[in-house]
């Protein structure tokens, strides 16, 4: 059985609701019934086979080629399989997914991992801001699962984030790990301003020293021995975390918010030399 | 082009004429209810269907500025419960504090017709009257706070009650209100001023003045009255919510001296119990002084559990749920005018407070011995949607329902109060006095809540059945001024209602003593402060007596 593979044909105008399309939505369900779906496209509706040529049949692993940023809610809520998307997506990329694993080799729009409470996500390029976030007036965004970005990541990463892990290769904005509640945020590059704000529990690791806002505490410099674990944890995906030269287990330790319960962390990174 | 409709053969419940399920012709021509229509009018057979009046609801909060907060600080609470655009109608969201047209649409739906906003400081009467033009084919109105007014209190505390009489006046007409609604009198000026304080006591000194919040109520009972005004002064009381407030809500009907007055959810206000501690009911107490002063109305604020939004101008109360719930809130002052609180909060049957707020709301429908004296609300979004008024009516008049809906609540709460004693069922007759007749009567709409010839026609047709909340959750028909709105269960129409209004004669030599204040106090100019009468599309004045 090869792969259920999805080729855009032509790029609308208006955004489009791509949460029909996901393994365990399109299970049991012949190809053209598949193309009969109809999707949302800004205020009209759209048959999936007007927008893309289909191929394949295991709806298991799907591809979604020719992708463009406004493919919205790709992957949403997706119990078990494989997404595998070509190019850009727009908002909401894998919100409340279940379990299963998505890739995408663009970037992303914002709220990728909205809400998500289980599996994997993996961004080759840029994601927008609010990644592992909640929507507005929710309290809980990512809830659990693997988060990798390869690029850059917008502002706000994990804005009341409950559980999980994020790795991030590249920079992230302004507010990462806003209003966490819990879990780990892991940022190779670069962090903007007011890193951590109203941040309750959870932690931050960084491997370049943030500007620390003043509801953080210094708690000096320490040894963890979990480090190493989280390392081994964590090295088991493929992304530049799993470069051993990359590995720390001295580190400097900042705790707030202050202006919170203030039980979070961040641990940046001393260079041993 | 004829606007007239036949209804006949239906069962007709219209309280305010004395018909008591009479098969009845209701006759409509060009938005009245007439004695006869032409032969070839438009007829609806309503065999086997029940005709009421439009629903009245006396107390709710549907526009203003502190409704439009509550909609934007719970986008998690809307997101679940869109209406998308059907045939002509609007599209809007939901939850407990709906948006402007889904609000009118969805009371529409429940055969409703009318609804009173029921506080709006006076400086939010503009953009009140803004979303009232966008809450679609009910007739509204709205009260406006004075109760914790600056310069009202300056008047009163220097025994000047002529000018104060004026100035309530003024004040009515500058801001297009219907009625005068005191909210926690006198509380909001410790609350601005002190850290968590508050008034508790009707003759304690309110800090900052020489009154106590007696003193204010007795001098807005005796302006409504004096003022001719056709709905008397509407009284949140003080203590709302604390137990033992029942003495506090008992000494505030008697400050009316047989006069006029209406008090407004009046289940939080029922409650004894000490300070603290855990409250017990007190709705005996309160139906007895009711039903022997007939000069006292009241409307229950029922709690239904479930989603419910606090929004009220008693900001000190909001402030003491805020440290209940710990979740968001918004508390605001509105310059020299009132208090507001917002917050979520949802009724749950297991926890013995709000199963005991819920055993007293029915307690107080079902002991009261003048249903006209004792009229349906919950106070919406307070203590629970107005989607919640099917179910209400079904408890009210549904002994095995009540029964099985008890059980499910805190135990230990349903037995400390007299509800499973009660084995009165309302009859539909009743239900049509509470929702319909008592609030427009109280309300001195004499054209609204009834089927008599004359009367505005707001019509609404249900299948009769069974089970009452499914019947008054399906309208069959909805006729608003004689237009169709629901017709055989379909959305059919959207139009404008109108917005009631009041304007009591004053002497316009008052402008000049108040004008002083505004200039020392406001931040907006005087002469800009009235809202002009150009600026209601739709209004209806609803006259005053004349003073005697």
């Amino acid at each position: 059985m090869t792969d259920l593979t999805l080729t855009m044909k032509y790029r609308p105008n208006q955004r489009v609701d791509m949460s029909p399309i996901t393994c365990d939505k399109l299970a049991g369900l012949e190809l053209a019934e598949i193309a009969a779906i109809e999707l949302q496209n800004g205020k009209r509706k759209i048959r999936v086979d007007d927008l893309f040529s289909l191929t394949g049949s295991d709806v298991c692993n799907i591809h979604i080629e020719n992708s463009f940023a406004k493919l919205d809610y790709i992957g949403h809520g997706l119990e078990g399989g494989n997404i595998r998307v070509t190019g850009d997506v727009g908002a909401y990329l894998a919100m409340e997914m279940r379990s299963g694993q998505i890739t995408v080799s663009g970037n992303t729009g914002i709220y990728a991992a909205c809400q998500m409470k289980n599996g994997l996500l993996q961004v080759i390029g840029n994601v927008g801001d609010f990644l592992g976030g909640a929507l507005s007036g929710n309290k809980k965004g990512l809830q659990g699962g693997t988060v990798i970005i390869r690029g850059n990541a917008g502002d706000r990463v994990g804005d009341h984030m409950r559980r999980g892990m994020v790795m991030i290769e590249g920079d992230a904005g302004d507010y990462c790990g806003s209003r966490m509640t819990a879990g780990t945020i892991a940022v190779m590059g670069k962090t903007g301003r007011n890193i951590g704000y109203g941040m309750r529990r959870g932690t931050l690791l960084l491997w370049q020293q943030p500007k620390i806002p003043a509801t953080f505490g210094d708690c000096g410099t320490h040894t963890f021995s979990f480090l190493p674990m989280v390392f081994d944890a964590i090295s088991k995906f493929d992304s530049k975390f799993s470069d051993s030269s990359k590995h720390f287990n001295r580190v400097h330790r900042y705790g707030g918010d202050m202006a919170e319960i203030g039980q979070g962390e961040i641990l940046v990174q001393v260079d041993s030399a | 082009m004829s606007s007239a409709i036949r209804i006949k053969n239906g069962k007709v419940y219209d309280p305010l004429n004395g018909i008591d399920g009479e098969i009845k012709e209701i006759c409509v021509q060009d938005g009245k209810i007439v004695d006869s229509v032409p032969d070839d009018s438009p007829c609806i057979d309503a065999h086997g269907m029940v005709v009421l009046p439009g629903g009245v609801d006396i107390h709710c909060h549907i526009a203003g500025h502190k409704v439009n907060l509550a909609r934007k600080f719970m986008p998690e609470n809307k997101r679940h419960d869109v209406s998308p655009r059907v045939n002509e109608l609007r599209s809007g969201t939901g939850g407990s504090v709906p948006s402007t047209f889904t609000t009118g649409y969805r009371y529409a739906t429940l055969g409703y017709t009318t609804a009173m906003e029921a506080a709006v400081p006076p400086l939010g009467a503009r953009h009140t009257i803004e979303e009232l033009h966008d809450t679609p084919v009910i007739d509204k109105g709205f009260y406006i706070l004075l109760a914790n007014n600056v310069c009202l209190n300056q008047l009163l505390e220097k025994g000047r009650m002529e000018e104060f009489r004026e100035a309530v006046a003024w004040w009515l007409n500058a801001a297009k209100g219907y009625g005068v609604k005191l909210v926690n009198p006198g509380g909001d000026e410790p609350w601005k001023g002190h850290k968590n304080s508050n008034v508790h006591d009707l003759d304690e000194q309110i800090r900052g003045f020489d009154l106590t919040p007696r003193k204010i109520i007795k001098a807005l009972i005796d302006a409504t009255n004096d003022l001719g005004l056709p709905h008397p002064a509407h009284i949140h009381c003080n203590n709302l919510g604390h137990s033992g407030n029942y003495t506090t809500t008992i000494e505030t009907m008697k400050t009316a001296e047989g006069r006029r007055v209406h008090i407004t959810h009046i289940q939080f206000h029922s409650y004894g119990g000490e300070v603290g501690k855990n409250p017990t009911s007190k709705a005996k107490e309160i139906s007895d002084f009711i039903n022997n002063n007939p000069n006292v109305s009241a409307d229950v604020g029922q709690v239904m559990f479930g989603e419910a939004t606090i929004m009220t101008g008693d900001a000190p109360l909001t402030w003491q749920l805020r440290n209940m719930t710990n979740k968001k809130w918004i508390n605001a002052d509105t310059e020299c005018e009132s208090g507001c609180g917002i917050l979520p909060f949802s009724y749950q049957e297991h926890i013995y407070t709000h199963a005991l707020q819920w055993a007293i709301g029915l307690e107080l429908f079902l002991m009261a011995k003048d249903p006209w004296r004792m009229v349906l609300s919950t106070d919406h979004p307070n203590g629970g949607s107005f989607m919640n008024y099917p179910k209400l009516i079904r408890l009210l008049m549904d002994k095995q329902f009540r029964k099985e809906q008890a059980a499910l609540a805190n135990q230990k709460a349903i037995n400390s109060t007299s509800l499973l004693d009660l084995e009165r069922e309302m009859s539909m007759y009743e239900i049509a006095i509470i929702s319909r007749a008592a609030p427009a009567k109280l309300l001195g709409l004499t054209h609204k809540g009834h089927l008599g010839v004359g009367g505005d026609a707001d019509i609404t047709i249900y299948d009769d059945q069974e089970d009452k909340e499914a019947m008054f959750n399906a309208a069959r028909y909805v006729i608003k001024s004689g237009k169709f709105f629901i017709k055989d269960y379909e959305f059919c129409s959207d139009f404008q209602g109108r917005i009631l209004h009041v304007e009591p004669e004053y002497d316009h030599a008052i402008t000049q003593k108040l004008r002083p204040f505004f200039e020392d106090y406001y931040t907006i100019q005087f002469d800009n402060y009235p809202i002009a009468d150009s600026y209601i599309h739709d209004g209806e004045v609803v006259p005053t007596k004349s003073l005697s």
